[in-house]
């Protein structure tokens, strides 16, 4: 830096940041930008169908497809709720249960020890081909669908909560320690506190994975309702506008999710370094 | 140690990024509690297994530590300093000795919450603002302490005295790392315990934030009379702190040299140029120098 001569009135205009666009229009930008990145996948979809004249049985465009769905809310509402709940169910089973297992696993070296080579193979295993398993034993109700959403789900939640149990501050630790604070308050003050970073970083990935569980559940047949059933008849009965239009409901549904995750994360890790992005976690998606 | 197959979700999570240090609020006026308690280190020796060998870490250790008495470790890396201190705090086992804190064994101190920790990092809770990072250790064991914690308006006195009266609400990422270090003190002081145990507290501390903690801590010390067990690397912090400053040697660890500080207190900057402040300082370089010359 060098020195700054100039008298005291003039060093007052001297010294104002320089000139920068107005922090609204920079926000109001920001806003626009995902929406403009849509528009954009969707103009090229739009302009290539068009273009190059493609029947819409191998694609129809992205404008046929809402048209579409503008005129059978009914049937998508109804459809929907259905792999909604399915999904739900699922991710809520899988959270508990990871929960659980993690915090076992967390304070017990033999637990965990135990567990490892279960992740293992359930995590090397392509758990979509355990979805007849279930039928057999579930029958076609929700049950199945339910449960291979739970077992997609389970993995992340299990190893991320996991990970942020054991990922304890070892100085906080001690701090703890030196007070002979008991396990179950080292778990409340320090352990579940430090691992909420992790467990929301898995809930994001598990908003899309208890989605396409529930819709492997219903494609493997004997499902009547839910959008993977109304995929798969569309694919079938080559009903094209429903199989984009059980598409494009999912897609909405995964997105929905996410912002919704993604709010209730903002507010809860207000206090994590990851929320200092611009935009918040939301930014991230 | 088992590699652990979980790289597929492992996720990263950034640490706060430290800033730079600040200037404290001048002292305000003493509130006496005289608290401090005497700890007696006898002929402590302890070993470390590292596979299939044991690492000798402390030597016949023998410190007696009057109530009251600011007492600084000073020695290479590696001679045992951290293990001295987890040990009087009960937090790792020793082999030989005895080690008792006001009569009672460390782990006995420990359940009775009659020692103040301060890890090398500050280690604050990131989802707690700063007021309720000074009171966590209140908040834990609470049937086990034996004498009360510092009550809502002497805590408040605390971080006003350490320059943080604007910040009670702030959460930790909003704070320099020398701030941080400070709500780390005021804690360690709010535990109301008698015996203090600090571990290189201003290690990560640029020099100039360094040496404003030092006169701070003095500041908070003076008015409680805790009795402090205090580790550092810097020969000037250990001379302007303390009554007594122990030189330790590596492999095993021992303590080689004790230089009693005869400097008057309350302790002030302008010591820094006393001539006693400079002959102590040789005299515990030269015991370092002969120690590091070995
Ligand atoms: N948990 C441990 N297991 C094995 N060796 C240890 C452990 N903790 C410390 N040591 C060893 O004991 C010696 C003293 O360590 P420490 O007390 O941390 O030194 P200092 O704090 O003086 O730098 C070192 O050689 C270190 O490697
Ligand atoms: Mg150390």
């Amino acid at each position: 830096m060098t020195a700054d001569t100039a008298p005291p009135d003039a060093a007052g205009t001297a010294r104002q940041p320089p000139p920068q666009r107005p922090q609204h229009l920079r926000r109001s930008a920001m806003t626009v930008a995902p929406i403009a990145g849509l528009v954009v996948v969707f103009g090229i979809w739009e302009f290539y169908v068009r273009v190059f004249n493609i029947s819409p049985l191998t694609l129809p465009t992205p404008w046929s497809i809402l048209v579409h769905l503008r005129h059978e809310p009914g049937f998508y509402w109804r459809h929907a709720q259905v792999t909604l709940l399915e999904a739900a169910w699922g991710y809520g089973l899988a959270l508990g249960a990871s929960l659980i297992v993690a915090t076992f696993m967390a304070h017990s070296r033999f637990v965990e020890r135990a567990s490892m080579p279960v992740i293992v193979l359930l995590q090397s295993t392509p758990v979509a081909v355990l979805a007849p398993v279930f039928l057999i034993w579930f029958g076609f109700g929700h049950w199945p669908k339910v449960l291979v959403a739970a077992v997609f789900c389970y993995i992340p939640f299990t190893i991320n909560e996991f990970t942020g149990l054991r990922s304890v501050d070892p100085g906080a630790y001690e701090l703890l320690r030196s007070v002979s604070a008991s396990r179950t308050e080292i778990f409340w003050k320090l352990r579940f506190p430090q691992s909420l970073p992790y467990l929301f970083s898995a809930g994001r990935l598990c908003v899309g994975l208890a989605l396409v569980g529930a819709v492997i559940g219903e494609m493997f047949g004997g499902s009547t309702e839910g959008l993977g059933n109304t995929a798969r008849v569309g694919q079938v009965r080559l009903l094209i506008d429903q199989l984009w239009g059980s598409i494009f409901v999912l897609a909405l549904i995964g997105v929905i999710g996410n912002l919704l995750l993604a709010a209730v994360e903002t507010r809860v890790l207000r206090w994590h370094s990851s929320q200092d992005l611009p935009g918040g976690s939301a930014a991230t998606l | 140690m088992t590699r652990r197959s979980r790289a597929a979700y492992d996720v990263a999570v950034p640490a706060p990024s430290p800033g730079g240090g600040r200037t404290a609020a001048p002292a305000s006026p003493a509130s006496a509690r005289s608290i401090g308690a005497p700890v007696s280190i006898r002929g402590v020796s302890k070993w470390f297994r590292t596979g299939s060998s044991f690492l000798h870490a402390l030597d016949e250790i023998d410190v007696e530590i009057r109530p009251g008495e600011f007492v600084s470790l000073i020695g290479p890396s590696g001679c045992g300093k951290s293990t001295l201190l987890r040990v009087v705090g009960g937090l790792l086992p020793y082999e030989l000795g005895t080690v008792t804190v006001d009569g009672n064994s460390p782990a006995q101190a420990r359940d009775t919450k009659q020692i103040g920790f301060a890890p090398q990092t500050p280690s604050l809770l990131g989802w707690r603002t700063v007021r309720r990072n000074v009171t966590l250790l209140a908040e834990v064991n609470r049937r086990g302490a034996i004498h009360p914690p510092l009550g809502e308006s002497e805590i408040l006195e605390l971080l006003e005295t350490v320059g943080l009266g604007d910040f009670l609400d702030r959460l930790p990422k909003e704070l320099s790392g020398g701030m941080q270090q400070r709500v780390s003190l005021v804690r360690c002081f709010a535990l109301g315990a008698p015996v203090l145990l600090m571990d290189e507290p201003f290690s990560a501390l640029d020099e100039i934030t360094r040496n404003e903690m030092r006169y701070l801590l003095l500041d908070l010390w003076e008015r409680t009379g805790h009795t402090v067990v205090f580790v550092t690397h810097s020969i000037p912090e250990a001379v302007i702190l303390s009554d007594r400053v122990l030189v330790m040697a590596t492999k095993p660890g021992r303590v080689v040299h004790s230089e009693t500080i005869g400097l008057p207190r309350p302790r002030s900057a302008q010591m820094e140029d006393d001539e006693r402040y400079l002959a102590h300082m040789r005299s515990v370089r030269r015991a370092l120098g002969e120690v590091s010359a070995r």
